[in-house]
């Protein structure tokens, strides 16, 4: 006879950014499906689903009520970082443990968080290395407001000025902001030799749009002279940018186009299931390791007791679509492959190059450094792949 | 130029003075992540003096009152952390004299440390070069007595105005890369003995030195 475990599962499928919020529901269900199915399985699993909205002062709420109301011990959810630093607190309080399924800037580690998404070292560095190395050192940098660009364009920075580099503009503007055309006159007459593109959502989409717009205008290939590079352009999100939706750079650890069986499986049902949310992504991957690492961990400790699975947790092994992924035993945050693609007219991405071996996550950028190859956990073997 | 923020804190060495309780477990795990090399004392520990010769940042029980390191200058000059746990004045005062720049609440959350950390370091450091520029600006307070007589000698002596007596001591001092104030002492005590001998003093009394820049003397 199965145990049942409650999962709570507070994901924002409405509000500003309800596209990804989707895809990390997709994900998970996807995972939930796989597990219940399974007759080996120790544990089936039953989502207890919640949308805040993305309302932050929501996401207290929601998880409140689980904790507390519900019980719950599990809960998968939170996208953007505001969310889970509303969260984590009553998580703490009440001692739960939150699968957060995003790649997010780092410098925060919890025993009450399991972070499925890519650390910074897994991303960020990466990609600075790979702009520095492929496009040179001009940067010009476009942010929506708020930590994730901040931070991102801070180590970018560093990383920049490290190489005697020169950042030759630098804008924050509003969540939402869509008034760029000055902006993409000003980027095409200072020719830099990249844009690092960290404005999220509509503001993204848009950006992306005038840019090639203004570059077309002008008679020069923007994406192989000019490129737009970012941490967070995914797959669920190319569809929505339309004509111009080719051709810029993302780092992740997960693309839809990765050839491994695990993948094409994935893929396959996501295909099946929800290709109206565009190929499959990197969160709602994340969510799916998420959801069958919780299984995995609930199996091996042979309990749903809290801090059974929590140290069940450390050191677990998934063989994922993206590859093998192993949950730190010292930071919970997990080992991933970095990777770097550039997107495609037909919304997914081709990958230019990926780490050989998984790289170990550092969420406070201790021992990764742009420039410094640290043989230990620095992303120091990019290979190219095509 | 405007230092850099450090926010790197690998390879320190921080010495942990608490009662092995869950906050000191709490604490050690996350400086660990954060890449320190952690050292755990309980403050009762006999071994506290000597570790804190070397260490690099200190996180210190505000709750317990060591009297050996309440003693003014008894803590090294590094950051130093206060662990809080109640907020009485009396223990406060106490962490306010022993020069902790920083304090991290119990129970200690993984959150907070990082933040607590960078303040201290970075806070210490711009201390430590004010404290520098200190040292400095005493020395030359110190020497104010001496310019002023220096200068009033070589008035006295070259019939020349306030302004021309600085203004060869300051290039002479340049031109010998010394303090003003050294020079002037040095002055004060070579006019002193050459006293009755009718010595001419060492300060020239053309202004060839002024034309000169240091560059240039080094090749004459």
């Amino acid at each position: 006879m199965k145990a049942t475990l409650e999962i709570g599962i507070v994901v924002s499928t409405s509000g500003s950014y309800g596209e990804i919020g989707q895809a990390i529901c997709a994900g998970a269900e996807l995972a939930i499906a796989e597990v219940n199915a399974d007759s080996r399985a120790k544990v089936s699993l039953r989502p207890v689903v919640m949308d805040p909205g993305g309302v932050p002062a929501s996401y207290a709420d929601a998880a409140k009520d689980l904790l507390t109301g519900s019980g719950l011990t599990q809960v998968l959810g939170c996208y953007t970082s505001s969310s889970r630093k509303e969260v984590l607190p009553l998580f703490e309080k009440y001692d739960a443990l939150l699968w957060y399924p995003s790649h997010y800037e780092g410098f925060e580690t919890s025993d009450n968080v399991i972070y499925t998404g890519a650390a910074p070292n897994q991303h960020v560095v990466p990609l600075a290395r790979h702009l520095l190395d492929n496009h040179g050192n001009r940067g010009w940098f476009v942010g929506s407001n708020y930590v994730w660009a901040w931070e991102n364009n801070r180590i970018l920075r560093e990383s920049l000025t490290e190489v005697g580099g020169t950042i030759l503009g630098e804008r924050y503007f509003p969540v939402g902001e869509t008034d760029f055309s000055a902006l993409v006159e000003q980027i095409v007459q200072d020719r830099p030799d990249f844009v690092f593109n960290t404005l999220i959502g509509e503001s993204c989409y848009e950006f992306l749009r005038l840019l090639r717009a203004e570059a077309v205008a002008s008679g020069f290939d923007q994406p192989r002279r000019l490129p737009v590079a970012s941490c967070s352009l995914s797959e669920a999100e190319l569809p929505l940018i339309g004509d111009a939706a080719a051709g810029h750079l993302s780092s992740s650890v997960y693309f839809s186009t990765v050839d491994s069986p695990e993948n094409a499986r994935f893929t396959a049902q996501w295909d099946g299931r929800y290709s109206h949310l565009g190929r499959a992504c990197a969160d709602g991957e994340a969510a799916y390791i998420a959801v069958h690492l919780l299984a995995m961990a609930v199996e091996k400790a042979g309990s749903t007791g809290l801090s059974e699975v929590r140290e069940a947790a450390r050191g677990l092994r998934f063989a994922a679509p993206q590859g093998l992924v192993t949950v730190d035993p010292d930071n919970l945050h997990c080992s991933m492959r970095p990777r770097i693609g550039r997107s495609t007219a037909d919304g997914t991405f081709e990958i230019l190059c990926e780490e050989s071996s998984p790289v170990r996550p550092d969420p406070y950028l201790v021992w990764a450094s742009a420039k410094q190859k640290d043989g230990r956990l620095g992303p120091d073997h990019l290979r190219s792949v095509s | 130029m405007k230092a850099a923020v450090k926010t790197n804190f690998r390879g320190m060495r921080a010495l942990v003075v608490l009662g092995n309780d869950s906050n000191r477990l709490a604490l050690a795990s996350v400086l660990g992540k954060l890449g320190l090399d952690v050292q755990l004392h309980d403050p009762h520990d006999a071994g506290v003096q000597t570790a804190l010769e070397k260490c690099d940042v200190v996180l210190l029980d505000a709750d317990v009152n060591l009297e050996v390191l309440s003693e003014p200058n008894a803590l090294p000059d590094v950051p130093c952390i206060a662990l809080i746990g109640t907020e009485t004045p009396s223990q406060l005062a106490r962490v306010v004299r022993q020069g902790c720049i920083s304090h991290i609440l119990k129970p200690v959350r993984s959150s907070g440390v990082f933040t607590a950390l960078l303040l201290a370091v970075n806070e210490h450091e711009k201390r430590q070069k004010i404290a520098r520029e200190m040292a400095v600006l005493r020395q030359r307070l110190a020497g104010r007595r001496e310019v002023t007589a220096a200068i009033l000698k070589l008035m006295m002596a070259d019939g020349i105005d306030q302004d021309a007596a600085y203004e060869r001591l300051r290039v002479e001092a340049m031109n010998r890369r010394m303090p003003i104030e050294e020079l002037a002492r040095e002055y004060l005590a070579c006019d002193a003995r050459a006293q009755g001998g009718g010595r001419r003093p060492r300060i020239k009394a053309d202004d060839t030195a002024k034309k000169l820049s240091t560059n240039r003397r080094l090749r004459q």
